[in-house]
């Protein structure tokens, strides 16, 4: 930790708790008092997704009636999605986890004995301390996802000495965020509301939700008259908006973004100024598109060369406000990274970069600090060897593939004990059967969850969480083109014996020795936050808000200045980046054809619809009911060859497992490919809506990730289907 | 001078739905309307051959008809017609006959087996008498609905039925649906 945060602990510590002390909770400053027959309003967050929507909770006798959204924060522009508004099933769940759990039975058995906390506390602590004893602290890995609360379980693993913290991006954005950071130093928002141009690759916008990103591609597609170019193997509702959609050959797209450098370089159509004063590399880069024509390209992706040489003039008569948007979700194949970096060095070079309808560096807001007493920190290596697998990738996130690779080889040493909050590894890791592997070589596995998830399944102790209507939060800033400050408060009280990762995190440390360093309340947390917002009484704001909005964005143009320093090695944007030469890998991107599938094997594809959020709320009931089963997306002319029907019973293979579900035959994917919804095919029965029924896509997925990020390769997998 | 009556309405811009449901649990919730039952759905259609394709979703509810025949058929007065135009069913009165179900040419209405009562879409009354919009037309996340009054020259909705070509769904049936399509 750091140590500035022990010399200001004083300090902080003390006026935090003179505040602190003042505002333990009370209802929201304007509105009356809960009573019963009587109806209150309480702004709060969202936390059915990440985005982190504002909404205003309606609270009837106590009961949750309605969330509705909250049109002060623009971020979330002023809705709230199905997820949102099926929040309140969170709370009122009869499945959903309702005390401390510990196994009675062999793990994944379901069988479980009601404990108390003191017992569930007392026993994990023993097992950590034990692990500890035997292994090191490094023998404990913590795992856990993007949460208000994550900090405290983060803390908690960090305190208790271990080096092995891993988080989601590797299983999401690593490739994207890396990509743009080693081009531009930061990792910038796109401007969708303003700009004339849009390509999109696979970032299926419209189905898989981002705010603003999804409300202001509608509204620039459907009334700003933005041109949509869509990239997708299936046609999703996206491509049914897009101007454009083109069914690409999945795992070329870098050789469309590199066909359309070609032709944006060699008919002078960048941005010379830009490229001059703001970037390095240009020359090479000149030299490196040279070869890489538009008729090559098609040969590549199967998009005609006549369109992707006017896609290109198109992109470079709107720039700047033109982008080739980044996505998120960008687990797709081994050379993902290098697609990202040509399509953050196309954008470049056509100067879209800080200008209204471009990328735009993200807005921040400061927030204060609680200053905890520091501890030391970990003295072994991370158990994935970032340092020697993926030199440049964000090393506090973990490279999650290779991780359990070396836990279950046992290498570098042993990790004998997994802490998960609010994570679903089971559903969110490639190869199922590996990651089970990793979970019973533990001698002990605790889950923080809500529900009882696949993992918490053959978990040894299982920690309720209080959710996100039930509890009061952090405050958090939301970057972006206009960042916002949100702020989650409890609406109604937990309705079960649960509680928050805090007092999870402190009942803990108090049992390893660890107190010292969670010696606060998080009233105190909350006042060390907010006390630097420019606001006369912040808290009161926000619990009356539940955001705040600067006034001062967006802004644009704040890099545009022979001043300005990028966070890069040269100080400006590299199309060629020293950085990558330096670690051995391109230091521009090379297109290497991916492999295709052989004939009679399709590539399974992953992607999303707009009520789900990944594989945690298809049991969620009022959100189940739109796909109560997954089914798989086989085009027609595949399933005539197959002799398949639609609704029929199909088995899909891959090298690593076989799941059975029924075919839905449709027009609207590539014949070489299939794809599936995620979250179903569970193991754990008490999510009893989607517990073996349809397919768990995890199981067929194969190991593979992205060589410079480590980001799992989602797509890299080819699998046979047959009727059964 | 009395104030001009309302004659509420709603016109649905289908081109920007994304078929995301937000608008089926609002009104879900806000309605507590139990799982078996839906108070408004999105009609989906998807066509065309590989890779000539083309989608799209349209959402409906009850039209607040005009001359609405689940009115008409009505043997205890419970389907009535709002001076504001809504259509609403007075749960008290109903006896659960459903010729109103077999009326309307929208199939916009259901029976409750657990309350025996015929309901349907009553453009959250409840909410629009506390100053806040339907609850579908709020929480949608591309705003395809635009609910407002007729009568009201200055409403968004009366300038979309100014300046924009649009349809209602089965004229032929004469009730008057006030469910504009915008094409």
């Amino acid at each position: 930790m750091d140590r500035r945060k022990f010399l200001k602990f004083s300090v902080g510590g003390a006026a935090g708790a003179a505040i602190g002390a003042s505002l333990a909770y009370v209802k929201p400053f304007g509105h009356a008092p809960e009573k019963e027959g009587q109806r209150v309003e309480i702004p709060t967050t969202c936390e059915m997704c990440v985005n982190k929507c504002s909404l205003i909770a309606v609270v009837e006798n106590g009961v949750i009636h309605k969330l509705n959204p909250n049109p002060e924060n623009p971020k979330s522009r002023g809705m709230l999605c199905a997820r949102g508004n099926a929040g309140l099933q969170q709370v009122y769940d009869s499945a959903r986890l309702k005390r401390p759990l510990i196994r009675a039975g062999n793990r994944g058995e379901g069988n479980w004995r009601p404990a108390s906390w003191d017992e569930a506390f007392d026993f994990t602590a023993k097992k950590l301390s034990e692990t500890k004893d035997k292994y090191g602290p490094q023998g404990t890995l913590w795992s856990s996802t993007e949460s208000f609360q994550e900090v405290f379980f983060r803390n908690l693993g960090a305190a208790f000495g271990s080096p092995n913290q891993v988080r989601h991006p590797s299983l999401c954005l690593a490739s994207v965020n890396l990509a743009y950071s080693l081009t531009f130093g930061t990792v910038p928002s796109f401007d969708l509301l303003n700009s004339k141009y849009i390509i999109m690759s696979g970032a299926n916008r419209l189905e898989s939700f981002i705010t603003p990103d999804t409300m202001d591609l509608i509204e620039s597609a459907e009334y700003r008259k933005a041109k949509l170019i869509y990239l997708d193997p299936r046609f999703t509702v996206t491509a049914s908006k897009a101007d454009e959609w083109y069914p690409i050959r999945p795992g070329t797209d870098l050789a469309f973004i590199l066909a359309m450098l070609n032709v944006i370089v060699d008919e002078n159509r960048y941005d010379k100024e830009f490229v001059a004063n703001y970037t390095v590399g240009f020359d090479k880069l000149v030299e490196h598109v040279k070869p890489l024509t538009p008729d090559w390209a098609e040969k590549e992706t199967e998009i005609p060369a006549k369109d992707i040489t006017r896609i290109a003039r198109e992109f470079s008569d709107a720039a700047p406000r033109a982008v080739y948007y980044a996505g998120r979700r960008s687990s797709w194949y081994r050379e993902d990274f290098h697609m990202r970096r040509a399509q953050a060095i196309l954008n470049a070079i056509v100067g879209s970069w800080d200008r209204e309808g471009g990328m735009v560096p993200n807005g921040k807001i400061a927030l204060g600090e609680y200053l905890f007493l520091p501890w030391d920190d970990p003295v072994a290596p991370r158990v994935d060897e970032m340092d020697k697998n993926f030199p440049l990738a964000a090393k506090g996130d973990g490279a999650y593939l290779k991780l359990r690779e070396n836990v279950i080889a046992g290498t570098p040493y042993p990790v004998k004990a997994w802490m998960v909050h609010k994570q679903d590894p089971m559903n969110a890791l490639p190869n199922q059967a590996r990651t089970l592997e990793m979970l019973q070589q533990m001698d002990f596995v605790g889950v923080i969850d809500i529900q009882m998830s696949d993992t918490a399944w053959y978990a040894d102790v299982v920690f309720p969480e209080s959710t996100y209507l039930e509890r009061t939060d952090p405050v958090e800033v939301l970057s972006g083109i206009t960042p916002v400050v949100v702020y989650r408060q409890q609406v109604v009280k937990p309705v079960h014996d649960t509680k928050t990762t805090l007092e999870i995190a402190q009942g803990l440390a108090k049992r390893l020795g660890l107190s010292q360093y969670f010696d606060y309340t998080l009233d105190q947390w909350i006042a060390a936050q907010v006390k630097e917002l420019p606001l006369e009484a912040p808290l009161e704001y926000l619990k009356k808000h539940g955001v705040y909005v600067p006034r001062d964005f967006p802004k644009y143009g704040s890099t545009l200045n022979a001043e300005h320093r990028f966070v890069t090695k040269s100080g400006k944007i590299e199309l060629f980046s020293e950085r990558l030469q330096e670690a051995n890998y391109d230091a521009l991107p090379v297109y290497q054809a991916p492999a295709q599938p052989p004939p009679g094997k399709f590539r399974i594809i992953t992607g999303r619809r707009a009520y789900f959020t990944h594989a945690n709320s298809t049991n969620n009931a009022w959100l189940n009911q739109f796909a109560p089963a997954n089914s798989l997306w086989l085009n027609q002319s595949a399933a005539d060859n197959l002799g398949i029907a639609d609704g029929d019973r199909v088995e899909v293979a891959s090298t690593v497992g076989a799941v059975r579900l029924q075919a839905k035959v449709t027009q609207a994917i590539r014949p070489d490919c299939v794809f599936m919804l995620h979250g179903y095919g569970k193991k754990s029965k008490w999510q009893r809506l989607v517990a073996g029924t349809g397919g768990c896509d995890t199981e067929l997925l194969e190991t593979a990730w992205d060589k410079v990020s480590g980001n799992a390769s989602l797509h890299e997998t080819f699998v046979s289907v047959r009727k059964v | 001078m009395p104030a001009r009556p309302k004659r509420y309405a709603m016109v649905v811009d289908s081109k920007k739905c994304i078929n995301c449901k937000a608008c089926v649990v609002a009104c879900r919730a806000e309605n507590s309307v139990p799982l078996a039952y839906s108070r408004n759905w999105l009609n989906e259609e998807t066509r065309g051959v590989w890779p000539k394709l083309m989608a799209a979703s349209h959402p409906e509810q009850c039209h607040q008809c005009d001359h609405p025949a689940c009115v008409r058929v009505c043997p205890t007065g419970a389907s009535h017609h709002r001076p504001d135009g809504i259509v609403v069913v007075n749960e008290a009165d109903c006896v659960g006959c459903r010729y109103c179900m077999i009326a309307c040419p929208y199939n916009a209405r259901f029976f409750r087996e657990d309350k025996g009562v015929v309901e349907k879409c009553d453009f959250c009354v409840k909410r629009l008498d506390r100053g806040q919009l339907p609850a579908c037309v709020e929480t949608c996340p591309s705003k395809v609905r635009v609910f407002g009054d007729l009568n009201d020259p200055e409403s968004k909705l009366a300038e979309l039925l100014n300046n924009r070509e649009y349809r209602v769904k089965k004229p032929e049936a004469g009730t008057g649906p006030q469910i504009y399509y915008l094409i």
